[in-house]
């Protein structure tokens, strides 16, 4: 390496160190120290009663029923949420591209959503669903329908939490799709008609192909924030009812914050931080490929 | 000419309020190349891809073998596309790009085989077959979206200037095998491009075109010597045409003309005051011929082209610039006053208003 070359990195460093250091104190640290907690059981009176147990934590995460339930619950969460996002949001997104007057309107109202911070978007249909006073019971009944305990039965309560996300996330998908549907050239699809391609199969052999790095990264980037839903649960059931909306998150918190359980908690959250650095790692080398 | 394959009867296209091609009509011979020329956005290619049905037609009919096919899909018309940019399926290997139609078609493996072996070989393609798209250079992307046209065996291939994104060396050969290629398969070609070398050097007969209308349409040579009107006599110009204007004084039986201060009989300019005029720079020469006329010129500029020299002049009268064309060997001045002859019939006059020629 030339010295100049040596110096031009140091400036570098220079520059990304700000980022680095900060970083390094809001995720870098918080991240160590659970994962040294979760190698201890945490008395929360004094780190000195604390006692080394090495992955006994570990243990009795994978054997606990309720962490296994929850963990269910998320998979079937991710995977509904995930494959009904990807599908409404491509549809949209591919009706949308064809769209020419007020696109930027339509582009205005799909982010909303997406604006809306999750806290809010919880309470917003808290209120929508609420058995007695919601507007989506008054407006079923108008057509005769009785009312629905949106969020009091185990599996309204499931069904309508996964609603819920749909409504607040799909705009992702369709932002992201959209600008790759936008990326294609015409031309291709002019060729397929005059090779006599129909509708399907210029969406088969065209679209599709064109379309595969956008669509890893953007199912890969919303199941990695899917798995860490928590929000929208803390906000509108508790994890409930009983254990029925308890996702991984949720579930976390709870041995943490209400059990006090923190080493257990911080075992669980390296369990569940494994599991998304190996959902991430594809992400990555796939970003990588695409650099060069 | 032989039977008529596609005849174009009044069509018209509007982008909303724009009308790109304006009530346009000709007819396309069996096996003919037939060029479309114009400046970029005259409507060639609109015209073009109104005759694949790529674009609508907002009024008039395009028939094929005396069959209508205004309303019919692209695919059914049996015509195939060579798009300016190639428009291959870059996921697809050259194989697969060149197949996708017979696939579609649901043509038996054998038969598609057949056929890939068949075009490559024609078109030299053989070792890129198993390439993608983005492996291949320019020259070798042409070749296998002309490929991917020629294994359909369409009646007629449309072409949008395929060689304008190839470099100029390239060009000349793809020029030569385009026309050979033509010649072997009989059959229609299209082809549109802005470029005038191509145009004459491989059309049967030129259309050219200028704002959405049509201007001319004939035998190269004939469009060359015989142009219509001014656009067409300054479009169909290597690197230039002269188009000067002059007063037309009626003295005794002929006529003068001014600029050029020469006297012509002529009976269509008798009640002109003033035209327009053109002579080519290659017919005004250095040398007396017989029957010809001269002007005298002072030369302002000598531009050395390698096997030439263009050569820029004033007219004395009244200093208009003159272009001509000698061989290198001979050595000018600049403001050297020289004579430049020329035959009557290469001196073309056009109306001043409608800049249509006069004959």
């Amino acid at each position: 390496m030339s010295k100049i070359h040596f110096y031009d990195r140091r400036f570098g460093y220079l520059f990304v160190s700000p980022a680095v250091i900060i970083l390094s104190i809001v995720i870098l640290a918080p991240i160590t120290i659970a994962i040294i907690t979760s190698f201890y059981d945490y008395t929360l009176i004094n780190r000195t009663l604390d006692s080394f147990v090495g992955l006994r934590n570990y243990f009795e995460s994978v054997s606990n029923e309720k962490f296994i339930h929850s963990a269910i619950v998320t998979i079937v969460f991710v995977i509904l949420v995930v494959l009904f996002e990807f599908i409404i949001g491509f549809l949209i997104a591919i009706l949308l591209n064809q769209v020419e007057r007020f696109r930027n309107i339509y582009y205005f109202i799909l982010l909303i959503p997406l604006l809306i911070n999750p806290i809010v978007v919880g309470l917003i249909w808290r209120m929508f669903l609420h058995p007695q006073l919601g507007i989506l019971n008054y407006l079923i009944s108008l057509v005769g329908i009785d009312p629905i305990n949106w969020l009091g039965d185990p599996q309204n309560a499931f069904i309508t939490i996964i609603f819920v996300d749909i409504w607040h996330q799909v705009s992702f998908m369709i932002i992201l799709l959209l600008a790759g549907l936008a990326s294609i050239p015409e031309e291709p699809y002019e060729a397929a008609r005059v090779d006599g391609a129909n509708a399907f199969q210029q969406f088969r052999d065209i679209t599709l192909p064109y379309m595969r790095p956008v669509i890893i990264i953007t199912l890969l980037i919303r199941l990695i924030f899917a798995l860490k839903t928590y929000d929208l649960i803390y906000i509108m059931t508790k994890g409930g009812p009983g254990d029925a909306t308890d996702l991984i998150s949720y579930y976390i918190y709870r041995s943490a914050f209400i059990g006090l359980d923190l080493g257990q908690a911080a075992s669980m959250s390296v369990i569940l931080l494994l599991i998304v650095c190996l959902i991430i790692y594809p992400l990555f080398k796939f970003m990588n490929r695409a650099d060069e | 000419m032989n039977s008529k394959h596609i005849q174009l009867i009044g069509v018209t296209k509007n982008f909303g309020k724009n009308t790109v091609v304006n009530n346009i009509s000709f007819e396309i011979a069996d096996n003919e190349f037939f060029v479309l020329l114009g400046p970029s956005g005259c409507g060639k290619s609109t015209t073009l891809r109104m005759i694949a049905g790529l674009e609508d037609i907002s009024e008039g009919k395009i028939i094929s073998n005396g069959v209508d096919i205004t309303e019919e899909d692209p695919k059914d018309r049996n015509m195939a596309f060579v798009f300016q940019n190639y428009a291959l399926y870059p996921h697809m290997d050259v194989r697969k790009n060149l197949s996708y139609s017979l696939k579609l078609k649901k043509v038996e493996k054998s038969k598609i085989n057949q056929k890939i072996e068949w075009v490559s070989n024609l078109l030299k393609i053989n070792e890129l077959l198993d390439r993608k798209p983005s492996q291949l250079s320019g020259g070798q992307r042409q070749r296998v979206a002309l490929g991917r046209s020629l294994v359909r065996e369409p009646n007629a291939f449309l072409l949008d200037e395929p060689l304008s994104n190839l470099d100029a060396q390239l060009r000349v050969e793809m020029r030569q095998e385009l026309t050979l290629l033509q010649k072997d398969l009989s059959k229609t070609f299209i082809y549109v491009t802005h470029d005038q070398v191509e145009a004459m050097t491989m059309a049967s007969r030129i259309c050219i075109m200028n704002h959405g209308e049509v201007l001319q349409i004939g035998k190269p040579q004939e469009v060359y010597d015989k142009p219509n009107s001014i656009f067409v006599a300054k479009f169909l110009a290597n690197p230039v045409n002269n188009i000067l204007k002059s007063k037309i004084i009626k003295k005794d039986d002929s006529l003068w003309i001014e600029s050029l201060n020469i006297f012509i009989n002529n009976q269509n300019l008798n009640n002109l005051s003033e035209i327009y005029f053109s002579i080519r720079p290659e017919n005004l020469k250095l040398n007396n011929h017989d029957q010809s006329y001269n002007f005298e010129v002072k030369i302002i500029q000598i531009e050395n082209h390698g096997h030439e020299l263009l050569i820029s002049a004033q007219l004395e009268f009244d200093k208009q610039v003159i272009y001509f064309r000698t061989t290198k060997d001979k050595s000018f001045m600049i403001g050297e006053k020289i004579k430049l002859y020329f035959h009557i019939k290469d001196l073309l006059f056009f109306d001043m208003i409608t800049e249509r020629i006069i004959t």
